[in-house]
């Protein structure tokens, strides 16, 4: 009964702790999306905890907090995937930027050389 | 005194309409200028929109329609522009409605006037029944929580004045702009109005909201709107 509480109070701090970096403006709704989505399902979880103990055994899982365990894992994988995902993203962007203005510093030199020759 | 005001016209692979777009805005009786930015299209968007008579700014990768059309009012703060309106690149907006539009921004009516396709009967067309029932779930949230009515949240046709263009300049929300922009309005205290427009078809591209997106378009629209309630007015302040 006490990890039910603990589950749930870790999953609603995880919630409200997302909800006010998004409300700060220190997290965009895009980025905050995946983490409040499994902080949401983690409260959920912890409320119905049969639900939880009757997926344990449909996947095969003895004891359920294995299931927790693997559960938490899979959804660790998933968001790191994510945040590659949006990492390399940055780092294109970067890269086009850079070119982006490498190219317009040059052609502004030339620009420049071409009004002082005159 | 002559109001400068300036169209801004987000344009992602819009390389068939924007000739049109640009032309008809030119051709209005109100004087503006017109620029075009380019959010990263891959098509000739850019030189078609600047042949067309359009300035244009282009983005060297796409930033989604919030951080395109955020640039434009950049532009119009960095060159004193009094008045913006947003014009999708689409030719969804008939700028025959130009002049209509920014009235109520002209007269000190309302801080941002938006082009509503709810106010007047659309002859020809209508947007599909699912998107009508999305804006209208909006409508009734935002009035839900401000008091406030908006028939048509969602709709890019907008301009405003030199308030909020500053602040716009400085904080303009991401993906799905529309009704978010409403709530940064509502949340300064800025005032709103609704003016009657016909929208038309989309002449090229696809809606930015497709296939699998409506579901999360709706979640994150619906939860932006609902934090915006809770947020320190702070954040949006220049």
């Amino acid at each position: 009964m006490t990890i039910q509480w603990l589950a749930l109070i870790l999953s609603l701090i995880v919630l409200v702790l997302v909800l006010e970096l998004v409300r700060r403006e220190k997290l965009t709704f895009k980025y905050a999306f995946a983490w409040l989505f499994l902080s949401m399902l983690g409260v959920i979880c912890s409320v119905f905890r049969e639900l939880l103990f009757s997926m344990a055994s449909l996947c095969g899982f003895e004891l359920a907090s294995n299931f927790i365990f693997f559960a938490i894992l899979c959804a660790f994988v998933f968001l790191s995937l994510l945040m590659t995902v949006f990492l390399c993203q940055q780092n294109k962007r970067n890269d086009k930027m850079a070119q982006a203005i490498g190219l317009l510093e040059q052609e502004l030199r030339e620009l420049k050389g071409r009004t002082d020759g005159r | 005194m002559m109001l400068k005001t300036l169209v801004i016209i987000p344009a992602f692979n819009e390389a068939e309409a924007i000739t049109g777009i640009v032309r008809e805005v030119l051709a209005q009786p109100v004087r503006v200028a017109v620029l075009v930015v380019d959010d990263g299209s891959s098509d000739d968007t850019s030189v078609r929109a600047a042949a067309a008579g359009a300035m244009v700014v282009r983005l060297p990768f796409n930033l989604g329609i919030g951080g395109a059309v955020q640039t434009g009012y950049r532009y119009a703060l960095r060159h004193g522009y009094d008045i913006a309106v947003q014009v999708d690149g689409d030719g969804q907006h008939d700028p025959l409605f130009l002049a209509t539009l920014i009235r109520p921004v002209i007269d000190g009516e309302a801080d941002m006037s938006i082009g509503s396709r709810f106010l007047i009967k659309q002859d020809g067309f209508r947007s599909s029944a699912c998107r009508r029932v999305g804006i209208r779930f909006f409508s009734a949230l935002i009035r839900c929580l401000t008091r406030r009515t908006v028939t048509d949240p969602t709709s890019g046709f907008r301009a405003c004045g030199r308030r909020f263009i500053r602040v716009f300049a400085a904080y303009y929300p991401s993906d799905y702009p529309e009704p978010e922009a409403v709530m940064v309005v509502h949340r300064l205290g800025g005032g709103l109005a609704e003016v009657p427009v016909v929208m038309r078809a989309r002449r090229s591209g696809v809606s930015s909201i497709a296939f699998l997106k409506p579901f999360y378009y709706m979640l994150k629209v619906s939860g932006a709107i609902l934090l915006h309630m809770l947020k320190n007015r702070k954040v949006y302040e220049p």
